[in-house]
């Protein structure tokens, strides 16, 4: 069986680059080096759409690609605000065809960032963010902290290749070198590791960040006995081993991002990283879910300035998270067409939301069958980025890394497909 | 492709040494050429000046960098606002504008080459895939080669030749350009928090900058690169610094280059030319740089002038930036990069009222004209740190016009009057010494000129900027308003730029340098070397790291080294 | 005096969506003097398309006036869907008699403007100056910064009669918030001059705070536990806690938090 080495995993933000596939019969028979996750993913075992279909009268029928490919045209370019969503589970190559896109419509272009890490986006516009690439805490971190994130569970390797479990240069000795925190409202997995595990009320980590950066800044004297459920003495001490540290990491996640002060979580965290800038070098890092979540939101803002959750309505980019972003334009409704990429908010965003996408014309582009497919007007298969289409993602830490083609598919790329798209549109509108 | 015929302008071709002559240029299938047919379209240039497209040597414009900058400031972003046109995408930002309206804005100030100047090489893929969405301008970028491990084993081992060899491997693997030099040593010990004066001992490797550097401009010169190295030095931004800066310039002198160029480009001087021990006796010291460099060969310098207003401040030096956050309380971002290098990012004002700014502003000023040569000056505000690209003009404006000069003096710190020299300066640039400092140096220490590039010679590339001024105007208002929105841009032939307007936008091209080193045992070691620190110590495999091709689509290879 | 009168035309509520349409632009400055035909021929964004003013608002004039200051803009009908209502003001008033929706007088620099109803997030973004009054609840975001920006208002008055959301005066540097009922999170994020008053109860007001002066005088949910005593005062007849904060910021923190 030829053996493919190096191939990047496309599944979640660790993009592990040392996987080894077997394909034979022009399938993936044999992944080694990857997560559970991710040789499920690299196998291929799930169900696929098998044809592009259109919706009439409550049903699904198929068609070709030229036929919903001009349907979804039509949609888009009728819509006077619509709604590019998705992303993050495709190659980069397809998100610059996305935004042109957009620009042309006129339409609201955001990506999943704005449901996981879009808080974190807007804390970094507010203090910025002291941090570094994966390999930089492998080498030289001796506290490695992980605040509202569960490795174990959600990035299957990202302990071994990156952090606690891995040896570095100056960390010869692996985990025997460092020291693992874990602060979490519940005891995870990844906090039975922990020498020092915290834990935290939920919906009470700004309080406890707040606590932490004033015992830092030499405040420990207004701090009461206990904050957030955690007793003064604790975070003490935790603010002791932060100083004392030589390279320190925090390693936060959705715990972080989605409870209570969402972005607020966020920007006391970096704060507090900045803080102990007067003592030694600390770093804080977002736990980026899907592979490419990152990918998209490096893209959107070389080409238009922002992040996420901009808006084309007037030729120019406007970006405002809480009135620009998917979930912002679906809850007002107040767009009035959708195309969803590589992207299943149906199964994610709030109930209203989700009543709301099913009333107006819907396109999605999936290679899998999920519950924003069964909703829409216009289904397109794709091929799966990074088993059967090549191009680029970006890290966790935007690294970026170029995916392999492993296996020929009979299905478009997610970036032929958009581009199809974008040539009827122009077409439509009389541009081309 | 049609030909082009521009009548009747003031040519200004330094190279060529074309010195304000009414001449006819011919274009055809975008070169220069010595004649063209009758079929030729005219552009009338009469009363207009004619120069070849402008070159930007040092200009942070692409990259994780400079994206991060971007991220940070949508402030910025919402500045610089343009709807998309039927040629145009549509534009954002003005100190970090995104990667369209940096080609466009660039075009319309006549300037078609530029060098986005740090990059870091594991991250050298979103470099090349901010330059493929940076349209119209010709670009390259220079990989960060002095804070790496490799680097630092090699100076250790006083084994240029393998070093030599690992700078090869980087400049192939990452696409670029030449040996970019930032804070060496300072950025390593940045991954402490730490940072290296000129004689420190970098942490845990025993080597020093002085030592990082000689051994540097040593390889490159053993490369025979087109481009010497190109030096950030220690201590940036500090007061006192340029003591450090001479004693750095002073380090390379009897290194032979390699090619009829320098030794060592120091880049962004103004940064590096301060007196004084703190903030409060701050002062210029630009006469004293300016003094070095007019008596020695070896060395040439852009300014990194600063323009004053409110910008983004981005360098692969943490430390230094750092500093500059715990000076304004403003956000601060950072990002360390494995085995490599770092890189930092704070938005900063520059304001008349500040004295310390105030000197800053001067001394860019200075040094542009206290350097007797222009041969050995390129202009530059080290964009976005010293001001946005997008004030070049008013920077010329100042350069040339004592006038304008005294106006602004009168505007800021009456400190300008105490600790800087600008006041007594009379010099007024020409617009020979402009072209020069914006065409011909930049393109000849770059060795660009031998490709076509920064000037009109039968052969170049046809990048031509037409800006609609007489070469006796001296109102500085006018040269401002001239410069910034061209006449005509000619890139590669087209017309790009009409009456300040983007009238076309085609796809630029990414230059980069091909190496090889030619001793194959040396070659194997090196690799030996290589393959282990990935292994052990990187994070991405061997095999994933180098640029693919694809991420160069529209390449220009010069050729280096055995290779050549 | 010059008296515009602007109804929303049914045409913008037909259809599934409420695409919102914004109204910047459409101030006493920009509409001074001019004749209904003008105004009606007026261009404002719907969605990703420009229209005619007179094609979605019925539009009428009354009297004349020379100078902005004479001017009264009157919104009629359900504006919850028009945003940036008096964005960018300077003089005159506009009367908005139901709700309205996002950035209402953001950067204003003077004049008045009153809603009859509740307002959108962003209402007062970055004030410079004038009055802002909003009758029923403002949403999140009352006279907030813009993203990234380091000052949000920096000059003149809002009251809000009701209740208001999170992120009251986020980064506020100057002028006066007064909010009647209670406000959701971190009111007074970030604030370093200004005063904010809630009569109502908040929610960690103060979060990060380093100047200005936040007034709660209702209760308070999760009270930061960065901030120091320092005495008791009476403020408006209500004694009060005053604290110095928020020293999470470290020693820059002068802000001045008063609490039941
Ligand atoms: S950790 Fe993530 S990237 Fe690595 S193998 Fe598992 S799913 Fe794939
Ligand atoms: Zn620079």
């Amino acid at each position: 069986m030829p053996t493919i080495t190096d191939v990047v995993c496309p599944l979640c933000g660790c993009l592990c680059d040392n996987i080894s596939v077997e394909v034979e019969d022009n399938a993936v028979k044999k992944v080694s080096g990857a997560c559970a996750v991710g040789r499920a993913k690299l196998l291929g075992h799930e169900s696929r759409i098998r044809s592009p279909m259109i919706k009439e009268g409550g049903e699904f029928r198929e068609c070709s690609y030229e036929e919903a490919i001009r349907r979804a045209a039509e949609i888009l370019a009728a819509a006077r605000r619509p709604l590019l969503y998705g992303w993050s589970s495709t190659v980069c190559e397809a998100h610059k065809v996305g935004i042109l896109l957009a620009e042309v419509l006129g339409g609201v272009i955001d990506n999943t960032a704005s449901v996981c890490h879009g808080p974190t986006v807007q804390a970094v516009q507010g203090v910025g963010l002291p941090t570094c690439t994966l390999g930089e805490v492998k080498n030289r971190a001796d506290l490695i902290i992980y605040w509202g994130a569960n490795p174990v569970e959600a990035h299957g390797n990202h302990m071994r290749r990156y952090s606690y479990i891995s040896k570095g240069w100056f960390r010869p000795g692996g985990k025997k070198d460092r020291k693992l925190v874990v602060v979490d409202v519940r005891e995870t997995r990844t906090a039975k590791m922990a020498d020092l595990f915290i834990k935290v009320e939920p919906n009470k980590d700004y309080l406890v960040l707040a606590a932490l950066r004033a015992i830092v800044n030499g405040f420990a004297d207004v701090i009461p006995d206990e904050v957030g459920g955690v007793p003064k003495e604790k975070l003490v001490e935790l603010a002791e081993m932060m100083k004392k540290a030589q390279f320190g990491i925090i390693f936060f996640g959705m715990g972080l991002t989605q409870s209570r002060y969402k972005h607020n979580n966020i920007e006391q965290a970096i704060s507090l990283v900045r803080d102990l800038y007067a003592f030694t070098k600390f770093a804080i890092m977002p736990m980026r879910g899907h592979y490419n979540v990152t990918g998209f939101n490096q893209v959107c803002t070389w080409q238009t300035g922002f992040p996420f959750a901009v808006d084309f309505a007037r030729g120019y980019a406007w970006y405002n998270p809480g009135e620009t972003a998917a979930n912002d334009v679906l809850s007002r409704k107040e767009c009035d067409a959708a195309l969803i990429v590589a992207s299943d908010p149906a199964a994610h965003f709030p109930a209203e939301s989700v009543k709301y996408l099913a009333k107006i014309p819907l396109v999605v582009i999936d290679p899998y069958p999920n519950l924003t497919t069964e909703i829409a007007d216009v289904v397109i298969p794709s091929a799966i980025s990074g088993i059967e289409a090549e191009g680029t993602a970006y890290r966790m830490d935007k690294v970026p890394l170029r995916l392999k083609k492993l296996v020929d598919s009979e299905f478009m790329t997610d970036e032929e497909i958009l581009e199809r798209i974008l040539d009827e549109v122009l077409k439509i509108k009389g541009l081309r | 492709m049609a030909e082009l015929l521009i009548k009747n302008g003031i040519v200004f071709d330094p190279i060529n040494g074309v010195k304000g002559e009414k001449m006819d240029i011919c274009i055809k299938d975008g070169k220069i050429v010595e004649s063209v047919s009758s079929e030729a379209k005219v552009i009338d240039a009469s009363g207009c000046i004619v120069m070849p497209g402008g070159v930007d040597a040092h200009t942070h414009i692409a990259g994780g960098k400079v994206n991060a900058g971007r991220l940070l400031r949508p402030e910025d972003g919402r500045k610089g606002l343009e709807p998309r046109t039927s040629v145009c995408r549509a534009c954002s930002g003005y100190s970090v504008p995104n990667t369209f309206a940096t080609g466009y804005r660039y075009a319309k100030m006549g300037y078609t080459f530029l060098m986005e100047p740090a990059m870091p090489p594991l991250k050298a893929r979103h470099m090349h895939e901010e330059l493929m969405d940076t349209p119209i301008v010709d670009k390259a970028g220079m990989p960060l080669l002095d804070n790496n491990w490799m680097t630092l084993q090699y100076v250790k081992s006083g084994d240029i030749e393998k070093l030599a060899a690992y700078i090869a491997w980087m400049i192939n693997a990452t696409k670029g350009y030449g040996v970019k030099i930032v804070n060496p040593g300072g950025t390593e010990a940045w991954g402490w928090r730490k940072n290296c004066g000129l004689e420190d001992p970098v942490p845990y490797f025993d080597v020093t900058p002085a030592e990082i550097i000689k051994a540097l401009a040593e390889a490159n010169e053993r490369l025979s690169l087109p481009h010497s190295i190109h030096l950030h030095a220690n201590r940036l931004g500090q007061p006192g610094n340029y003591e450090t800066t001479l004693k750095t310039y002073d380090l390379v002198k009897d290194i032979k280059p390699s090619r009829d160029r320098q030794v060592m480009h120091a880049t962004h001087v103004q940064f590096h030319s301060y007196g004084g021990t703190k903030w409060a006796d701050f002062e210029s010291k630009a006469d004293e740089i300016a003094k070095y460099v007019n008596r020695h060969e070896h060395i040439t310098i852009d300014l990194g002038a600063v323009m004053l207003g409110d910008t983004t401040t981005m360098t692969a030096d943490g430390p230094m930036e750092y500093n500059l956050y715990l000076l304004t309380g403003r956000k601060w971002t950072n990002c360390d990069v494995e085995l490599e290098t770092g890189a930092g990012i704070t938005p900063f004002l520059y304001s008349g009222k500040v004295p310390v700014n105030t000197i800053q502003w001067a001394i860019g000023i200075e040094l542009a004209l206290l350097v007797e040569d222009p041969w050995k000056v390129v202009l530059t505000t080290d964009h976005p740190n010293g001001g946005p690209f997008i004030t070049y003009p008013i920077l010329i404006s100042l350069l040339m016009s004592r006038k304008r000069r005294e106006e602004v003096m009168k505007e800021v710190h009456s400190v300008i009057n105490q600790r800087a020299v600008l006041p007594t300066i009379e010099r007024e640039l020409d617009w020979y010494e402009i072209a020069i400092m914006t065409r011909g140096t930049p393109a000849k220490i770059l060795g660009l000129h031998e490709h076509g590039k920064g000037h009109l010679g039968i052969g170049a590339d046809a990048d031509v900027a037409i800006y609609e001024i007489s070469p006796e105007e001296t109102d500085a208002g006018r040269i401002q308003k001239a410069l910034l929105s061209a006449k005509y841009t000619i890139k590669g032939g087209e017309v790009v730029v009409k009456d300040g307007e983007v009238v076309a936008a085609p796809e630029g091209r990414t230059f980069y340098v091909d190496v090889r080193y030619e001793d194959e045992e040396v070659w194997k070691e090196m690799l030996g070397d290589l393959e282990r620190m990935f292994k052990e110590y990187y994070t991405v495999s061997l095999a994933n790291y180098p640029v693919q091709d694809h991420y160069v689509p529209k390449p220009y290879v010069i050729k280096a080294g055995a290779a050549e | 005096m010059q008296t515009i009168t602007l109804e929303i035309r049914e045409k913008v509520f037909e259809g599934v969506a409420k695409v919102p349409v914004e109204l910047d632009g459409v101030t006493p400055d920009a509409l001074c003097g001019k004749s209904a035909d003008e105004i009606k021929e007026m261009r404002v964004w719907w969605g990703n398309r420009q229209e005619k003013l007179g094609d979605l608002f019925e539009v009428s004039v009354e009297g004349n006036a020379e100078k902005p200051d004479d001017v009264k803009i009157v919104c009629k009908g359900d504006f919850s869907v028009v945003k940036r209502v008096g964005e960018g003001m300077s003089a005159g008033e506009m009367i908005v008699e139901g709700n309205v929706g996002m950035h209402c007088g953001a950067m204003m620099s003077g004049g008045r403007i009153v809603v009859k109803g509740n307002a959108g997030c962003w209402a007062g973004r970055e004030m410079r100056g004038g009055e802002l009054i909003i009758e029923g609840d403002a949403d999140d975001y009352l006279g907030a910064a813009y993203r990234g920006e380091m000052t949000g208002m920096t000059g003149g008055r809002i009251v809000v009669k009701g209740n208001a959301g999170d992120y009251v005066g986020y980064l506020c540097g100057g002028g006066e918030i007064i909010v009647e009922g209670n406000v959701g999170i971190l009111a007074g994020l970030g604030m370093k001059g200004g005063r904010i008053v809630i009569n109502g109860d908040a929610e960690a007001p103060g979060g990060e705070m380093t100047g200005g002066t936040l007034i709660v005088k209702g209760s308070i949910k999760d009270m930061l536990p960065s901030f120091r005593f320092e005495s008791e005062e009476e403020i408006e007849g209500v004694k009060l806690k005053k604290y110095a904060g928020d020293l999470a910021m470290g020693k820059k923190a002068k802000g001045a938090l008063y609490a039941p």
